[in-house]
């Protein structure tokens, strides 16, 4: 029986000892390639684009204008120049010599076409709003492309960083192939793609800056799962991860040649809809804002302190923008706080509702934490977390107390008249402040940059004073090894690897 | 032989009605699951106008059964759809690779995990009550009560991380294909042998028990029969039914249930394919993934069963009067 049983087991030892047979393999050429792991994408086409996987579409496709990481400003890219006189009508001129992955010619024509489509409704382009000011685009010849507006907007340019105003070629069927074969004119094109698994892409050979991509290839995983993202960096087997937790980010950080970056911020609004009870009195936002503690909700949201990776303020505007206005830092004060409750008729504190999307990064945590301190002066805030689809289509702007996310925005003009003036689609908070509506205006339209801040510090103090809305920023984490150099990701989200090296 | 094969049909049909109620149930469920899929496709920042404008184009506003008709359409015609993220890729091409992926991984952790749990099984009952009774029913009850995202952890760092033996993720690079990167099967098989080995060594003990201490094989070893001799020609045969049983129910969950371990270790297979159409809401993909699951865990039981009545003569008659 001993004998049967052991040769038995030296059967299956013979069956499953090749499966054994060596570890991890080393990179096997000399080629510079990096290695990603990103989330599964969503939709990828550029314009109902959600934002995943901006290693991919980035690399492949571009854009007329790019934020310097550097110095925060506006570099050429598929546009040599620009100008406008009046905010009104712009005039591009576009890059001579660029082609399309296809070997088609980048010119005016594409501009044109890239433009109008966001206006197309059978796409449901998410830029549809933002470019509904746009009245006609000329094309007077192939490198020049004048745009009209329905009125002033100085700052028009900013709004072709987003990520979904990738140029695309008139002449290429997107509808059909924008997911199964993207295309652009991006510094790197695409070589093989696993729906779902991986995508491989190559140098573009024909890209218009003979000194750029420094890299021969980008290999980017899907994994449905960070830890696992997590593991395949510790293991070697990539050299990036996106959207790292802060979890993951402590525990990353005790590991020899690897870094966790916060390349830009991201906020969570906490909007206060002034329609509903009880925060229709200022006296009751003030309480509530009386009652937070800034560095407290840094620290317990995003396990850094105030100013590292996280910061806060009361206002629209990022605490890193040039037109954020620094205004004091309230303190934390609950006898105060009280007080202004009891003023305004709730003497016995108030039990208000305040949803949230539980699986969006930061959203329970932050929610769980104005829970905690709100509570002593008075606050009893019912927590109610949903998906983040369900919380979108369901609950949010119809709700008394939300907590939504909002990318950065470069020119934050855009997002003001969408989300803070009184009729915006996306005015969380209910706002219709006659004075806050004419200073939106105002910045929209005021060619003057002075003035314009102006502006921008004015309404920072109503907000500061009567508005009703907290701004946490957040970090958005990456964790790299250290043969990745230059990793650039400015607040438009999109990384730049042309400049990216390997060592 | 006929009486097998009517058997063999009539199972096959109760195999379709069971398929047919079951695609319903499948439709109907993920049609009532929460949420908005256009909504959730595009993001925050999608006007409502977005959103109708996606759900027009993919064709979600039309009534739940014309959609269910057209599905089940598709399904008859090997013609699965399109997957809701990706336009103009048919989800064919991208399920069979993987469903080709988690037949690779179940089928190595069949070749681990059969043999082993069977010899340890049969050792244990044929030296009931030994010490290597009680060490191997010890092994089997801790095995199994951990589940395979722990066991998981556990196999990653020793053989991953601490001995580095072993690839801590079961990912395949890019450009290469699984055969040229055997290891990455190693562990997750090993998670699943671990959940099925005290599973199946108990029952195979109990069986083998209850086999040793029926009269014919007493009275064959009290003839003077070799013990291996009983133990291999007369006591194995029987003690092995309910064990092929055990082996053959869980072949469905073998193959579905590899979900938790797929995704753990990153491996490409339909499992975490599934979880990546659970977190999208990709229904047409989720459709396919638990459809298939389904078919396989039904022509798994068929098989059992037509097995088990090849095995056991009584059951076979009993079949065949009905």
């Amino acid at each position: 029986m001993k004998r049967t049983a052991l040769i038995l087991l030296l059967l299956v030892a013979m069956v499953t000892t090749p499966l054994f047979a060596g570890g991890d393999k080393e990179a096997k050429s000399s080629e510079k390639v990096i290695r990603i792991a990103e989330q599964v994408p969503g939709l990828i086409t550029p314009g109902v684009w959600d934002g995943q996987v901006f290693s991919m579409n980035s690399s492949m496709y571009e854009y007329l204008v790019e934020i310097n990481v550097g110095t925060g400003q506006l570099d050429p890219v598929l546009a040599t120049d620009w100008s406008t006189t009046d905010g009104k009508d712009w005039t591009f001129h576009l890059r001579k010599g660029v082609k399309f992955h296809d070997g088609s010619d980048f010119t005016s024509k594409d501009v044109q076409y890239s433009l109008e489509r966001t206006q197309d409704p059978t796409i449901g382009h998410l830029k549809k709003q933002d470019f509904s000011v746009v009245q006609s685009i000329e094309t007077p010849d192939d490198y020049t492309v004048i745009i009209h507006l329905k009125e002033s907007r100085p700052t028009f340019v900013y709004q072709l960083t987003d990520y979904n105003m990738a140029m695309l070629s008139s002449e290429y069927d997107y509808a059909k192939y924008g997911e199964s074969k993207p295309m652009g004119t991006g510094p790197f094109m695409m070589s093989q793609y696993i729906p779902k698994e991986s995508i491989a892409m190559v140098k573009n050979p024909n890209y218009w800056d003979p000194a750029l991509p420094k890299l021969d290839k980008i290999l980017i995983y899907f994994v449905g799962d960070i830890d696992a993202s997590v593991s395949m960096l510790e293991a070697g087997r990539v050299d990036v991860v996106t959207f790292v937790t802060p979890v993951i980010k402590n525990r990353l950080s005790k590991i020899e040649g690897i870094s966790v970056i916060s390349p830009y911020q991201e906020q969570r609004f906490v909007a206060m809809n002034v329609d509903m009870k009880p925060w229709d009195d200022n006296r009751v936002r003030l309480a509530f804002k009386y009652a937070m503690d800034p560095q407290i909700i840094a620290k317990s949201v995003t396990q850094m302190n105030l100013g590292e990776g996280a910061q806060y303020n009361e206002t629209p505007i990022m605490n890193m923008l040039s037109e954020y206005k620094e205004l004091p830092l309230r303190q934390r004060d609950i006898p105060k706080a009280k007080a202004l409750l009891a003023e305004a008729g709730y003497p016995d504190g108030v039990s208000v509702a305040l949803y949230y999307a539980s699986d969006h990064p930061f959203g329970k945590e932050l929610a769980q934490t104005l829970k905690e301190l709100a509570l002593p002066a008075g606050f009893d805030l019912e927590l109610k977390g949903f998906t983040r689809d369900v919380y979108l289509s369901q609950y949010w702007l119809n709700v008394p107390t939300s907590i939504t996310g909002w990318g950065g925005r470069i020119d934050p003009s855009m997002l003001l008249g969408l989300a803070f003036k009184g009729g915006g689609p996306w005015n969380e908070s209910h706002l219709n402040d006659k004075r806050i509506n004419d200073l939106i205006d105002k910045i929209t339209e005021e060619i003057d940059v002075q003035t314009r801040m102006g502006y921008y510090h004015e309404l920072q103090d109503i907000f500061y004073a009567e508005g009703a809305l907290l701004n946490v920023q957040v970090p958005y984490l990456v964790a790299i090894n250290d043969r990745v150099v230059d990793y650039r990701q400015p607040l438009t989200m999109i990384p730049q690897y042309k400049y990216t090296d390997i060592r | 032989m006929n009486r097998t094969l009517s058997i063999i049909i009539r199972r096959l049909g109760s195999l379709l009605v069971t398929l047919a109620v079951m695609s319903l149930i499948i439709f109907m469920l993920v049609e009532i699951m929460p949420g908005d899929v256009a909504q959730m496709i595009l993001g925050q920042s999608a006007t409502d106008e977005a959103v109708h404008a996606l759900r027009e184009a993919r064709g979600l506003n039309d009534p739940v059964l014309l959609r269910y008709a057209r599905w089940v359409g598709g399904v008859v015609t090997g013609d699965l759809g399109e997957s809701i993220y990706m336009q103009g890729v048919s989800i064919n091409s991208i399920l069979w690779r993987r469903v080709g992926h988690s037949m690779i991984l179940a089928l190595t952790a069949f070749l681990i995990f059969v043999p082993l749990s069977m010899i340890f099984g049969v050792l244990a009952g044929v030296k009931e009550k030994s010490k290597t009774d009680s060490i191997i029913s010890f092994f089997g009850l801790a095995t199994m009560a951990l589940p395979e995202f722990v066991s998981g952890v556990f196999l990653i760092s020793i053989f991953g991380v601490q001995l580095k033996w072993l690839p801590i993720v079961s990912v395949i690079p890019i450009g290469e294909s699984l055969f040229s990167n055997l290891e990455i099967l190693v562990m997750p098989a090993l998670s699943v042998t671990f959940v099925m080995f005290g599973y199946i060594s108990r029952m195979q003990r109990s069986s083998m028990i209850q086999v040793m201490h029926s009269d014919y094989v007493r009275a064959a070893i009290l003839k003077g029969m070799p013990t291996r001799y009983v133990i291999f020609r007369h006591a194995l045969k029987n003690a092995l039914l309910p064990t092929i049983t055990i082996i053959g129910m869980n072949m469905g969950w073998l193959f579905g249930g590899l979900v938790v371990v797929e995704t753990l270790f990153g491996y490409p297979g339909m499992g975490s394919l599934l979880m990546t159409a659970i977190k999208t809401r990709d229904v047409p993909l989720i459709e396919a993934c638990v459809l298939l699951i389904t078919i396989i865990f039904s022509l798994s039981t068929m098989v059992t069963d037509i097995l088990y009545s090849y095995l056991n003569p009584r059951v076979r008659l009993q079949g065949g009067q009905k």
